[in-house]
């Protein structure tokens, strides 16, 4: 039944997308016992040997604006992650990912299908590597945050530090992702979602030590992420996501 | 110059209810990114044209959305932003979204 459900679905989403390209590979999800967390795709490939051009990128992101803001600070309340600063191949690849259906957000998809192909999409990341990273982000906002925080550190310097290292920088050649400067209710969203395989390109290594936390814990080292600093990426204090917003029209 | 500057960050300051109009609205809510800025030139053409839609039909049509009453075709993509979007907010942007040029 469950199986009849998915196929159903996946095929009225190929229906209704089918004007967009067709992914040109079809890859299985965390759900597939044959899954590899990023296997090669010709898609991803070509993008990452790409030479992309930050100036095509800027334009290329105007749509991407609407959600993400033009600094790219996402919004504070989560439900659009910050992606200034992220590391170019990690952008890639989830661009590719959104693109040939193993990351699913009914949101963002339609946006990534109707990239142009691997130029673009290397050129979007690399425009979007070169934005400083927002600092008034969405935090966790608990009286007890110091607690939090600290318990966060403690988890995360436990479980999470040997890939996304401990300013949050992740590891550009390793496609792990930037999390420093993310928001706190984006992250801990992540959390549940790689958790429970909704992610379904989600790093299985990953998800093993997630299914090991509980509420408290997950509140606790999303808190933490969410205070990191990356020394040199950040933007300076006076031009955050304020200065996002788009100008009111003129009367 | 200057002057600009100014009013600019006096405009961001006063951000909110004072300058909440439509126009603004339908921008800063992500509605142009899918349905195009003149709400006509939309992002896939499985979403739908609403310039010049009539005003109570697209304020129930959001309200809907969000509430997830409405959830069949494309609605799941939409349901996304709403979040962001208040009551106030919904009846401005179906306001501003009526009186655009068909």
């Amino acid at each position: 039944m469950k199986k009849l459900l998915s196929l159903a679905l996946s095929l009225s989403l190929a229906g209704s997308l089918a004007f967009a390209e067709p992914p040109a590979s079809k890859q299985v999800g965390i759900d597939n016992k044959d899954y590899t967390w990023n296997a090669p795709a010709v898609e991803k490939n070509e993008a990452l040997k790409l030479k992309g051009d930050a100036n095509r990128g800027k334009k290329a992101y105007e749509i991407c604006t609407a959600c993400h803001l033009p600094t790219g600070a996402g919004r504070p309340s989560g439900p659009f992650p910050q992606l200034a600063g992220q590391h170019s191949t990690v952008m890639i690849k989830q661009l590719v990912d959104f693109r040939s259906g193993i990351r699913e957000n009914p949101t963002m998809v339609p946006f990534a299908k109707t990239r142009s192909g691997p130029q673009e999409i290397a050129d979007l990341a690399a425009y979007i590597e070169t934005l400083c990273i927002p600092v008034e982000h969405g935090r966790y906002e608990g009286s007890d945050a110091n607690q939090k925080i600290a318990a966060g550190k403690a988890l995360y310097e436990k479980e999470c530090i040997v890939c996304h290292k401990a300013n949050g920088e992740g590891d550009k050649d390793q496609l792990y992702p930037v999390i420093a400067g993310q928001h706190y209710t984006y992250l801990l969203r992540q959390l549940i979602e790689i958790r429970d395989g909704a992610r379904r390109n989600a790093n299985p290594q990953m998800v093993n030590i997630l299914k090991k936390l509980n509420d408290n814990d997950r509140v606790a080292l999303a808190a933490y992420q969410a205070s990191l600093t990356m020394e040199g990426k950040m933007c300076p204090a006076n031009i955050a996501t304020v200065s996002a917003l788009p100008a009111p029209r003129k009367k | 110059m200057k002057l600009t500057v100014l009013m600019a960050l006096a405009s961001m300051t006063l951000s909110g209810a004072a300058f909440a109009d439509g126009a603004r609205l339908f921008q800063e809510k992500a509605c142009w990114a899918c349905h195009g800025k003149d709400g006509k030139t939309t992002l896939l053409p499985i979403y739908p044209k609403i310039a010049g839609q009539n005003v109570q039909y697209v304020e129930k049509q959001i309200q809907d959305i969000k509430s997830g009453v409405r959830a069949t075709g494309n609605s799941a993509a939409m349901r996304g932003v709403l979040p962001l979007v208040s009551d106030s907010e919904i009846k401005e942007i179906a306001d501003f979204v009526s009186k655009l040029k068909p």
